[in-house]
C-alpha cells in the first residue's frame, strides 16, 4: 500500500502544468533565436577579422581603397542580419 | 622580445601589403616608356613615383647615373627593411635569413673595393644595406684601413668564420670568387636548415629554396657551357636541391647541348621549366638564358603565392620582383649612359 503511494507520488511530481509547459516553450525559443543571432555574430566576427586585417592593409599601402575595403568589411555582417530575422522568426 | 601574435590577423595584414606593393611595381609598359627616355627623363620619371622621397634627398649631392644609382639602391635597402619590421612572426625569420644573401653581397663588395684601392665613397655606392650589417655597420667596415681590419671587423658575425677561412686564399689569388661561391653555398645550407627545422610555414619556405637552388644551378650549369668550362664544377654547386652535386657535374660533361637539355629535364617535375628548357635547345647567349630561367622562377613563385596567399610566398615574391625592378631601371639608366640602342638594353630586362 505504502509502496503504490509513493508511485503516484512520483507521477505527480513529474506531471507539469500548462503554464510551465508554455514557459518551457518560450525559454527554448528565446534559447533558438539567442543562438540564431549569436552564433551568425561569432561567425561574423571570425570572417571580419580576415577581412579587415587585410582591408587595413590595403589602406596601409593605398588610401584609395577605403571606401571599396569598408564595403567588403562590412558584407559578413549580412550574416548577422540573417540570423536575426531567423531570431525574430522564431520570437513571433 | 618574441612578440606573442593572436590569430592569423598579422600575418593577412603584411601578405595583403607585399600584394599591393607589388601591383604598385612598374609594369612592362612604362618599361617601353622608360627605354625611349634620356638619363635625366629617366631621373624624373623615377622622381615621379616610389622612388621620391630618394631622389628628392640625394639630388642635392649627385646627378645622373650616379644619382639614379645611388637613389635605386636606398630604396631598395629602405623597403627591405621596412618591410622586415611590419612582418611578423616566422614570416619574420624566414625574410630576414633570406635578406642575409645581401650581407654577402656587401661584405665581398667591401672587400674586393678595398683590394683594389677605392676609395670608402666610392665603395658605399654601390652598398645596398638590406641585410642585417645595417648602415652603421657598413659604415665601419669602409672606414677600416684595409681588406685584413675589415674581415676582424667581422669577428662574431655569421659570415667570419668561412670569410676567415678563404681570406688568404683570395689575397693570394686576387680573386674573390671562391668566398663568393662558399658564403652562398654556406647561406642556402643555413636556409635549408631552417626551413626544415620544424617552424610553422618552414616546408612553404623550403619549396622556394629548393626552387631557388635549382634556378641557380642550372643558371650556373648554362654559364660553365658558355665559358666551355670542363674541370670539376662540385664545389661551386649548391647543394639541396633537385639535383645532386654529382649528377650536375654530370651534366656538365655533357658536350651535346640537345643530350645536356633531355638529361636536364628528365628529372625536373616542373612544367614551365621544361617548356623552357626544351626551347632552349637552339642556341640562345647566356644573358637570354639567364633571364628565361628568372622569367620562371618569378613566374613559379607567383603561382606559389596565389596557392598560399598567407604565407611566405606573397613577401618572397615582393621582395624578388622588387629586385627585379631596381635592376631594369638600373640596366635602362646603363644603358643610356653608354648610348646602347632600346633594343640592345631591352635584351638585358626582365619584364
Amino acid at each position: 500500500m505504502s509502496a503504490d503511494l509513493n508511485v503516484t507520488a512520483a507521477v505527480a511530481t513529474t506531471v507539469m502544468s500548462v503554464a510551465e509547459i508554455e514557459a518551457s516553450q518560450l525559454g527554448m525559443k528565446a534559447i533558438g533565436a539567442a543562438l540564431a543571432v549569436g552564433s551568425t555574430g561569432i561567425a561574423a566576427a571570425i570572417a571580419e577579422t580576415a577581412i579587415g586585417t587585410a582591408a587595413v592593409g590595403a589602406v596601409a599601402e593605398n588610401r584609395d581603397v577605403f571606401g571599396l575595403v569598408l564595403l567588403l568589411t562590412v558584407i559578413p555582417e549580412t550574416i548577422v542580419i540573417f540570423g536575426l530575422v531567423i531570431g525574430l522568426l522564431i520570437l513571433f | 622580445m618574441a612578440m606573442k601574435l593572436w590569430g592569423p590577423g598579422p600575418y593577412i595584414y603584411v601578405c595583403t601589403r607585399m600584394r599591393v606593393r607589388k601591383s604598385k611595381l612598374l609594369p612592362r609598359e612604362e618599361y617601353v616608356r622608360l627605354l625611349q627616355m634620356s638619363l635625366p627623363e629617366i631621373a624624373r620619371f623615377i622622381g615621379e613615383t616610389e622612388y621620391k622621397r630618394e631622389i628628392d634627398e640625394l639630388s642635392a649631392s649627385f646627378g645622373g647615373i650616379d644619382l639614379i644609382e645611388t637613389a635605386l639602391s636606398w630604396n631598395l635597402a629602405k623597403e627591405y627593411q621596412a618591410i622586415l619590421t611590419i612582418t611578423p612572426g616566422t614570416l619574420r625569420d624566414f625574410t630576414e635569413a633570406y635578406l642575409r644573401r645581401w650581407d654577402i653581397q656587401n661584405v665581398l663588395t667591401v672587400l674586393r673595393g678595398k683590394s683594389q684601392g677605392m676609395g670608402p665613397g666610392k665603395i658605399k655606392e654601390l652598398l645596398i644595406p638590406a641585410g642585417e650589417l645595417d648602415r652603421a655597420t657598413l659604415d665601419r667596415l669602409l672606414n677600416e684601413d684595409g681588406p685584413e681590419r675589415v674581415v676582424e671587423a667581422l669577428k662574431g658575425r655569421a659570415l667570419y668564420p668561412i670569410v676567415a677561412a678563404e681570406f688568404s686564399d683570395a689575397q693570394q689569388t686576387g680573386s674573390y670568387s671562391r668566398m663568393a661561391n662558399e658564403l652562398y653555398k654556406q647561406f642556402y645550407a643555413d636556409l635549408l636548415i631552417m626551413a626544415r627545422s620544424g617552424l610553422k610555414g618552414g616546408s612553404l619556405f623550403l619549396a622556394f629554396i629548393v626552387l631557388d637552388i635549382d634556378i641557380t644551378n642550372i643558371r650556373n650549369l648554362f654559364r660553365f657551357r658558355a665559358d666551355e668550362f670542363a674541370e670539376d664544377t662540385r664545389s661551386m654547386m649548391i647543394q639541396g636541391g633537385t639535383f645532386g652535386v654529382e649528377e650536375l657535374q654530370h651534366l656538365n660533361t655533357l658536350v651535346d647541348r640537345t643530350e645536356f637539355i633531355r638529361a636536364l629535364t628528365a628529372k625536373i617535375t616542373n612544367k614551365t621549366l621544361i617548356r623552357v628548357l626544351d626551347s632552349l635547345r637552339e642556341a640562345a647567349s647566356i644573358r637570354e638564358v639567364e633571364i628565361d630561367l628568372i622569367r620562371v622562377q618569378l613566374g613559379e613563385m607567383e603561382k606559389m603565392s596565389k596557392l598560399h596567399p598567407i604565407s611566405i610566398h606573397p613577401i618572397l615574391v615582393y621582395l624578388e620582383k622588387k629586385k627585379y625592378e631596381i635592376f631594369n631601371i638600373r640596366a635602362i639608366a646603363r644603358g643610356k649612359e653608354s648610348h646602347l640602342a632600346p633594343d640592345r638594353i631591352r635584351r638585358y630586362l626582365v619584364m
